[in-house]
């Protein structure tokens, strides 16, 4: 199946969603959020890590170093309470334009 | 809290760059270990499953490459690699970079000169409050555009001063001179007389004590000063009592009643005034100069602080609406009803004030703008002389730049790399640069205290200086560096790794035409300098119909009658000393008295038409100015003897046209009173007001008849050393005249000293056209040797078939002459226009002089064929045998 590209502005958003569940590491994101999107969506590494770094510098996310599930040492993500807020706000702007671009199709 | 957060990572992370290199790493290996674990899991084979998983990942140094560009300070670093990169690149060619440095520090270096002598000169701000708000008055015709004058007698600024409504402070101001000092022990501190609110005016804060106010400014008020912070340093020694206590001054006790602030020493820029007093004590302390009190006297320059409610334009308005009135108690009484009308039609004028005063604008303007395009041209002969050697350089780098295309950098960041090399370079000229800076204001400070001694300009560097240098060392960079950086990366790095020849292509087109704009610029600024060089010297040779040579000059205050009656005879009794006499005015000495005399029965001119000049017996052998007909002064024309002048020739010629002037009788005005004289002698033409004017219409009265106080000078000649003159000269008048400073100075530097300006352009014209012909020889050389140096195999080829030395010689030589003729070519109508530009301040020579021209082309000829005999001869001694076998 062909995979679809990620809409602009958007792959932060899944990423602190991803996060918010669990902590998780680069990987694990990646896989996480080709099942969750059904396989639509595969992150190229090359945009995720620089939206993973970019999000734990500006204090939204924050990482440690611990052993994954099969005992290799892996970076693991984390939301901070200034990802939460991000978050929220992200969500309430996502689904408002979620609705408006619904509203338009359907009304047309 | 973001932006803190933010700061803060981009610190962190500047200085833990490897730690988080390391670490990133780490992540992506483990990104690939996981990947490849799970393909394990789901049964693919090892190799497989970790070939897969890199293919994932799509390549390490990609992903960490973007994770660079997106975390802060990603373009920071990339920056400070590409700075480092260019210092190793620096240090790998030492001698390279020497010689763009030096050149670029030169280039550099004289702008930022001539830009801090325009900054020190007109655009500082006086250390006051609030600069920005004063404003400088003038009077000028309505509606010309012309700046008026910027004189006010007393009575008009105090008259100014009380218009409350549209000035917050009015502040008069005039530089002077005091005797400071018990009597026998005087020296001269330099001063000025300011009216009472001054002080107030700029706002100041004393650093002692207290300022100057109007109830100082008062007829009867005692006599008070203010110090400059400086004047307290040097000679009070940072006393704290110095406040209170009593100076001599002019022979007067004068009581300190405060020290003002650090850093202000007047609103006469570029001289001190270390002592400060009232205008109301001029009565009592320069009794001669009283008359400067009076209302016809037009000697204060007055900067004003419009109250903060009142616009400038409010300002204006309303001062010119009350002026009309006010014009009426201000102007002068005595004069005619004519004059007193034309005072009154006058309009007032204002011009940011926050920069304060000096003569020294008007005079050097223009020349300091003439050398700021002098400047301008010898940094754009220096960029070209350094992009040529980029550009000859960069067959050298190709390689590498072509390595790094190959391997994935894109052309911009190529393009960045070499701009940033050439900026760094550009900045550590620009600071070398700021050395020669301070050299060239410490020449300019030299040539102009020959002027005025009392010249001080604060040079010291300011952010606007700064500033300066740093745009233009910028730019420079950029403008050196753009064509080479071009050039460079746009070459095909297959091509490239291949061969050099597309590089060598294009530069053929583009580094000769460099030189040949270097020679055409060049031409242009030794040709100016030759304009500048010839002007002085015409002036220099010019027979001024005196002879300065031997002469001694001491300026005195007093009056003769105040002045121990046989003070003339005892110099005349000195040892060495030829001649010695009064004159109310020296030649050339800046200051002149002018007024009225026809033949008698004609009427006076309301106007006046003639020097005058006041002179003892013994003026004109003192100076060696020649009679031409009749007599000199004698000792027998005394206050009761009949009124006697000499004239001129000029004076001579305009009035008595065709018959001798000796026996005619004259109706003249002398200080104002009318005055039936006779002429006795006529004179040789001298050239007393300005070296360049054709010498004015001059009488000359005997100093005994003159009717009213005036400050002379005694002028004295000596033979054999001057040294010894001088020092007996010293003593003599010191022991005579106790309360008085007495500096004895040669006329020849008075002389020299109406040359400064002249000088000035000539040294530094001179000076940088040498540096404009350095650079461009320079070039020629680098690009001479570079050819040769690359055709070297070609070179072989030709000798081994047989051609001679003399024909290599004369293939580079020729090369060489083709680029200076070019240049030449263009030079010619760029100088034309250029030199038009100065013709105002030439003398005795045009701009298109054909010697300076002919001279100018001969200099950058020679230079050139010299810049090309090294080369020429290196090529001349290549072994065809090591050139063949070379590469």
């Amino acid at each position: 199946m062909d995979k679809l590209d990620i809409p602009q502005g958007t792959l932060d958003l899944m990423i602190l969603t991803i996060l918010a569940r669990e902590p998780l590491h680069g990987y694990g994101i990646s896989q996480r959020l080709a099942s969750l999107s059904h396989n639509n969506f595969q992150v190229n590494p090359g945009s995720l890590f620089p939206s993973l770094y970019r999000l734990e510098q500006d204090g939204k996310l924050k990482a440690e170093w611990r052993p994954s599930e099969n005992n290799r040492n892996a970076k693991y993500y984390a939301l901070t309470a200034a990802g939460r807020k991000q978050l929220e706000q992200h969500r309430q702007r996502w689904e408002r334009i979620a609705f408006a671009i619904t509203s338009v199709l359907e009304g047309a | 809290m973001t932006l803190w957060h933010r700061l803060t990572s981009v610190v962190r992370w500047m200085f833990r760059r490897d730690e988080a290199e390391q670490r990133l790493d780490d992540e992506l290996r483990s990104f690939v270990d996981l990947s490849a674990a799970e393909k394990m899991r789901d049964g693919m084979a090892p190799a497989e499953a970790r070939r897969l998983a890199m293919i994932e990942l799509g390549g390490t140094e990609q992903v960490k490459e973007r994770v660079r560009r997106y975390r802060h300070g990603g373009l920071l670093d990339e920056i400070g690699r590409d700075v480092r990169y260019a210092f190793r690149m620096f240090a790998k060619t030492p001698g390279f970079t020497l010689v763009v440095v030096l050149t670029l520090a030169l280039g550099i270096g004289a702008n930022t000169a001539v830009f801090t002598l325009i900054d020190a000169l007109m655009l500082r701000s006086l250390p006051v409050h609030r600069p920005g708000e004063l404003v400088q008055l003038r009077m000028g015709d309505p509606g010309s555009t012309e700046p008026g004058g910027e004189s006010f007698s007393n009575a008009i600024v105090r008259g100014l001063a009380e218009q409350r409504d549209v000035f917050a402070g009015v502040a008069g101001y005039s530089g002077g001179g005091f005797d400071v000092g018990p009597s026998g022990a005087v020296s001269r501190v330099r001063g000025a007389w300011v009216t009472g609110g001054f002080y107030g005016t700029l706002g100041l804060i004393p650093e002692a004590g207290r300022l100057l106010t109007a109830q100082d400014d008062e007829r009867d008020a005692p006599l008070v000063a203010v110090i400059s912070y400086g004047y307290w340093v040097r000679q009070l020694g940072r006393n704290p009592g110095a406040v209170g206590q009593i100076l001599q001054v002019n022979g007067q006790p004068v009581t300190i009643v405060g020290i003002s602030p650090r850093g202000f020493v007047g609103a006469n820029v570029g001289a001190i005034a270390d002592l400060t007093m009232p205008t109301a004590a001029l009565a009592r302390l320069e009794p001669q100069a009283a008359g400067l009190l009076e209302p016809g006297n037009f000697w204060l320059r007055v900067l004003a602080r419009p109250r903060p409610d009142v616009t400038a334009a409010e300002a204006a308005a309303r001062l010119n609406t009350v002026w009309p009135q006010l014009a009426d108690q201000v102007i002068a009484k005595h004069w005619s009803a004519s004059r007193r009308q034309e005072m009154k039609s006058l309009v007032f004028q204002q011009s940011p004030g926050g920069t304060g005063w000096t003569y020294l604008r008007d005079i050097y303007r223009t020349p300091l703008f003439i050398l700021m395009a002098v400047v301008g041209l010898v940094l754009i002969i220096a960029c070209a002389n350094v992009a040529s050697l980029l550009l000859a350089r960069a067959s050298s780098r190709q390689r590498e730049i072509a390595v790094r295309l190959a391997i994935g950098a894109s052309r911009g960041r190529i393009i960045r790399q070499l701009l940033i090399e050439s900026t760094l370079l550009s900045l550590i000229g620009a600071a070398l640069g700021t050395q020669l800076a301070w050299f060239c204001g410490y020449v300019f400070v030299s040539i102009l205290s020959a002027q005025d001694s009392g010249i001080v300009f604060d040079l010291s560097p300011n952010w606007r200086i700064l500033a300066f240098t740093c745009v233009v060392a910028t730019a420079t960079g950029i403008l050196f560096g753009a064509a080479p950086a071009l050039q460079t990366s746009s070459a095909e790095p297959v091509a490239a790794l291949k061969k050099n020849e597309m590089i060598a292509r294009t530069r053929s087109r583009l580094l000769p035409s460099l030189i040949s704009v270097q020679v055409a610029l060049s031409l242009v600024l030794v040709a100016g300098a030759g304009l500048f060089l010839r002007t002085l010297q015409n002036l220099q040779s010019l027979d001024p119909g005196f002879s300065a040579e031997g002469v001694l000059l001491v300026d005195l205050d007093e009056h003769p009658g105040a002045l121990p009656p046989a003070l003339l005879d005892d110099v005349r009794r000195l040892p060495g000393v030829v001649a010695a006499s009064l004159a109310s005015h020296t030649p050339l000495n800046g200051g002149y008295w002018s007024d009225a005399a026809v033949p008698a029965g004609q009427p006076l001119p309301e106007k006046d038409n003639a020097i005058f000049i006041g002179a003892s017996p013994g003026f004109f052998p003192t100076l060696q100015i020649q009679i031409v007909s009749g007599r000199e002064f004698s000792e027998g024309d005394t206050a009761g003897s009949p009124a006697v002048a000499v004239v001129n020739e000029t004076f001579a010629q305009r009035h008595f046209p065709d018959r001798n002037p000796v026996g005619e009788r004259l109706a003249a005005s002398v200080n104002g009173d009318k005055r039936d004289l006779e002429i006795v002698g006529v004179a040789r033409n001298t050239s007393i007001a300005g070296l360049r004017q054709a010498p004015p219409s001059t009488v000359y009265v005997p100093y005994a008849q003159l009717n009213r106080n005036r400050a002379g000078s005694l002028a004295v000649r000596a033979s054999g050393a001057l040294g010894q003159a001088v020092s007996s000269l010293q003593q003599t008048l010191q022991a005579r005249i106790p309360n008085m400073s007495i500096e004895v100075r040669p006329l020849s530097t008075q002389v020299a000293a109406t040359l400064v300006r002249e000088r000035l352009m000539a040294t530094l014209a001179g000076g940088f056209g040498v540096l404009a012909l350095a650079l461009s020889c320079i070039g020629l050389y680098g690009l001479l040797a570079y050819t040769v140096a690359q055709r070297t195999r070609e070179i072989g080829i030709r000798m081994a078939l047989g051609a001679q030395s003399k024909r290599v010689v004369g293939l580079v030589i020729g090369r060489a002459t083709k680029l200076v003729v070019v240049g030449l070519a263009l030079g010619l109508p760029a100088t034309w226009a250029g030199t038009q530009w100065i013709e105002s301040m030439l003398f005795g020579l045009t701009p298109t002089d054909p010697m300076v021209l002919l001279g100018s082309i001969v200099l950058l000829a020679a230079s050139a064929q010299l810049a090309a005999f090294l080369p020429a001869r290196r090529a001349s001694r290549v072994d065809p045998l090591v050139a063949l076998r070379h590469e």
